[in-house]
């Protein structure tokens, strides 16, 4: 039991230091980058996400063949919720995990960017156990 | 802050982390639920202790689910359902359902944060190992440029935060968990999250560049 423990924190280390690493590397992390790719200046950004979509379905088509892996439901919380998300993304450069590479290249003005998603989620769960029904299971979370 | 990286060798990182991650821990990769499991932490860990005694002893958790269905359908419903599927034999048991009750395996929030805190070493670790480490309290000249400089970007990057928070939890995930694990298993819903997010950011950032944050 300790040493799974133990296995779960060094396994979760490893794949947050390759995120970190990798979306700091390709750029990701630069305001400028990000703002290219949504003012269609530059495409860099968007091959790589692309790239790792493509790979990642010949991936899950290989190593998942007749497993089912979850899929996430149509929520109602999904388009009011999403169109939210971009606009943050557009004016702040990052997503949930891009601010804190940012923060670790010495940003910091990217605290501000964490302080507002600490107090985003923190108020949406607020209000998701205060009985508005939205909950919508969110990635990663066991049922 | 120059890239280091070609594209193609981003995508592929990408693609190892989320593919690695499903297979170590056997569930998809979604950074949006690791900030769930961290703000709700105290959450995390009533749950925890509450499970502890089931997870120790499985016959533990067997007898409460019994005790669970005999409250909900009465000891006498569940007395005959018994003898009724002991005196015709009844429905054959699986295998499955002969092993003993288990909870499936937990993942601490504390893995989480662990998670979370190492993507920032990873961007530690990128600027030492290229440009060199220069801290800044911008995000660059442009975003000056477009949402002014001190207080007030601070503010904006503050209220845009929140807003990445508030909507991915609210669409059930981000660019990892509906991006990254679910548009390249062409999940429906995943596809419209990621095409609506990118599409919205299109028309903010358009709309900025050409009319300045007054726009908003």
């Amino acid at each position: 039991m300790k040493s799974d423990s133990l296995k779960q924190h060094l396994g979760f280390a490893l794949f947050g230091l390759l995120m970190g690493l990798t979306l700091a590397a390709t750029g990701f992390t630069d305001f400028a980058k990000v703002h290219a790719m949504f003012t269609f200046h530059s495409f860099t950004l968007l091959a790589v996400f692309v790239g790792a979509l493509v790979l990642n379905g010949v991936g899950f088509a290989v190593l998942a063949r007749g497993k089912k892996i979850p899929q996430k439901p149509f929520s109602k919380g999904l388009v009011p919720g999403s169109v939210l998300f971009g606009v943050g993304w557009a004016i702040t450069g990052a997503c949930p995990a891009v601010v804190l590479a940012q923060l670790g290249q010495a940003q910091f003005a990217a605290v501000f960017t964490l302080g507002g998603i600490l107090t985003g989620v923190w108020v949406y769960r607020r209000l998701a156990a205060g009985g508005l029904n939205l909950d919508t299971g969110v990635c990663g979370e066991e049922a | 802050m120059m890239t280091v990286w070609p594209w193609w060798s981003g995508s592929l990182a990408l693609s190892v982390l989320t593919l690695g991650y499903w297979a170590a821990f056997k569930r998809p990769l979604g950074v949006s639920g690791s900030w769930a499991r961290i703000v709700m932490w105290r959450n995390d860990r009533a749950v925890g202790r509450a499970e502890a005694p089931f997870r120790s002893n499985p016959q533990l958790l067997k007898d409460a689910l019994m005790a669970a269905t005999v409250a909900h359908f009465g000891e006498q419903a569940v007395q005959e359902a018994l003898a009724a599927r002991r005196s015709t034999g009844g429905a054959p048991q699986t295998a499955a359902a002969r092993e003993p009750a288990k909870l499936a395996a937990r993942i601490p929030w504390t893995a989480h944060l662990t998670f979370l805190v190492m993507i920032a070493v990873g961007g530690l670790l990128t600027s030492a190992l290229s440009s060199g480490i220069h801290p800044q309290f911008d995000l660059g000249a442009l975003h000056k440029q477009l949402f002014g400089a001190g207080f007030g970007n601070w503010m904006t990057l503050f209220v845009g935060g929140g807003l990445v928070g508030f909507g991915t939890q609210l669409a059930g995930g981000c660019t990892s968990g509906h991006g990254l694990s679910g548009c390249s298993r062409l999940v429906p819903s995943s596809l419209a999250a990621i095409g609506i997010a990118f599409g919205t950011a299109t028309a903010v950032s358009l709309l900025v560049s050409f009319t300045g944050a007054s726009a908003l």
